[in-house]
């Protein structure tokens, strides 16, 4: 194997291990290993790409695909995108298999009840990172007020928002309204 | 989806409701609806595949539910709120944690291979595609604005399905157990959504004490 390939997937597989909490558990830790640690790119070159990761849709840790294409090309971007997401998948399968096999306990219905006030504030928390992180104005939160308005009671499609907040936003950015 | 005790010729019409719900798992990963056909695994695969080009902005999790329960009726609350949970504690990005815990409940361990597939398979293509034309996209300043405006369809997204799963949350419930969970996700929301407390250690001290509760709660009102 190409030994390129070969110090992606090392660089990247632990780190999968460790990503808990998702994506921006190990950024400092893949900026570590790629910039300081390897010289794969100059940190100007990493911050570039985090936004690239940030713009694109998908979860955050798609950045490796970047760093892997940088690297080594589209090998490299596939090594390292099935070398960040498989090894914790199979903690994830293994945890899941386990638990669909105790089907039916009351240990079971009492953490699934458990769980759920737990899932609906990692929700509404995720949303105010968001808008945290975006540092939205108010024509942002009034958009996402809207869009939530039309999830919560229509069935309109996704694509179909999108579209209609691309060509609002390219009309008040056009009049200079924002 | 036949065996011994399922197969729907030998029960009565009347029975046959009861019967399937009370019937062994199939392949062992029981489905949400036991009384339906499995989910096809080219529709799995596709669903994914749909959530993987709408999921910008970080509403993953909202498109995945909207997708899955709202659109397919593939899956209930509680099976995408354990999986959401789920997908939060353990490593691994979240996204792709739920489209396997989902995939898997669905279709057994193909069905989570599909997921995962169907969801990373255009977030990897459109990733490389923006990477190419990123220096020549961001020379302008209405790319700024254009993310600005797909992120807050992402948090219009999210906030909806919290909505969802609040109504979800507080339905069919005694009154004693609406006030005790919507106290436990008050207080979770707080420290993790206004405090910025970590979340690992946050979810690790809430989820024991909150099935703990739920265990209580279920000795006091039995099926509560």
């Amino acid at each position: 194997m190409d030994s390129r390939l070969l110090a992606l997937i090392l660089v990247f597989a632990p780190l999968s291990l460790v990503s808990f909490g998702g994506g921006q558990a190990i950024v400092a830790d893949i900026q570590y290993q790629t910039v300081e640690a390897h010289g794969w790119l100059s940190n100007a070159e990493f911050a570039n790409l985090f936004a690239v990761a940030r713009a694109a849709p998908g979860p955050s840790t798609m950045i490796v695909a970047l760093l892997g294409w940088h690297v080594a090309g589209f090998w490299g971007a596939l090594a390292a995108t099935i070398a960040i997401f498989l090894p914790s998948s199979l903690v994830m399968y293994f945890s899941a298999s386990w638990w669909h096999r105790n089907a039916g306990s009351p240990w079971r219905i009492a953490i699934e009840r458990g769980l759920t006030p737990i899932a609906v504030a990692l929700v509404f928390a995720g949303a105010l990172a968001v808008m945290r992180a975006m540092h939205m104005n108010p024509v942002g939160l009034a958009v996402a007020a809207v869009c939530a308005l039309l999830i919560y009671f229509t069935k309109i499609s996704a694509y179909a928002m999108f579209g209609a907040v691309i060509a609002l936003y390219s009309g008040l950015f056009y009049f200079q309204l924002i | 989806m036949s065996g011994p005790v399922n197969d729907p010729a030998r029960i009565p019409a009347d029975n046959k409701k009861t019967a399937a719900r009370c019937g062994p798992p199939q392949h062992g990963f029981p489905m949400d609806n036991s009384e339906k056909p499995p989910v096809p695994l080219l529709d799995l695969l596709i669903s994914f595949f749909r959530v993987g080009l709408t999921a910008f902005g970080g509403g993953t999790a909202a498109w995945t539910y909207r997708e899955l329960a709202d659109r397919r009726g593939w899956i209930t609350y509680e099976t995408f709120s354990t999986g959401l949970t789920f997908s939060q504690v353990l490593p691994g990005a979240n996204p792709v944690n739920l489209a396997l815990y989902l995939g898997m409940q669905l279709r057994g361990g193909l069905g989570g291979f599909l997921a995962v597939v169907g969801l990373v398979t255009p977030a990897f293509a459109l990733i490389i595609l923006i990477g190419l034309v990123y220096n020549w996209l961001s020379g302008y300043p209405i790319t700024t604005v254009l993310l600005s405006g797909v992120a807050a369809v992402g948090v219009g997204a999210t906030l909806s399905v919290g909505a969802k799963l609040t109504q979800v949350l507080f339905a069919k419930r005694a009154l004693l157990a609406k006030i005790v969970q919507a106290l436990i996700a008050l207080a979770t929301f707080l420290a993790i959504g206004v405090m910025q407390w970590p979340t690992i250690p946050v979810v690790a001290v809430a989820v024991p004490l909150s099935v703990l509760i739920a265990l209580a709660l279920e000795r006091i009102h039995p099926n509560g």
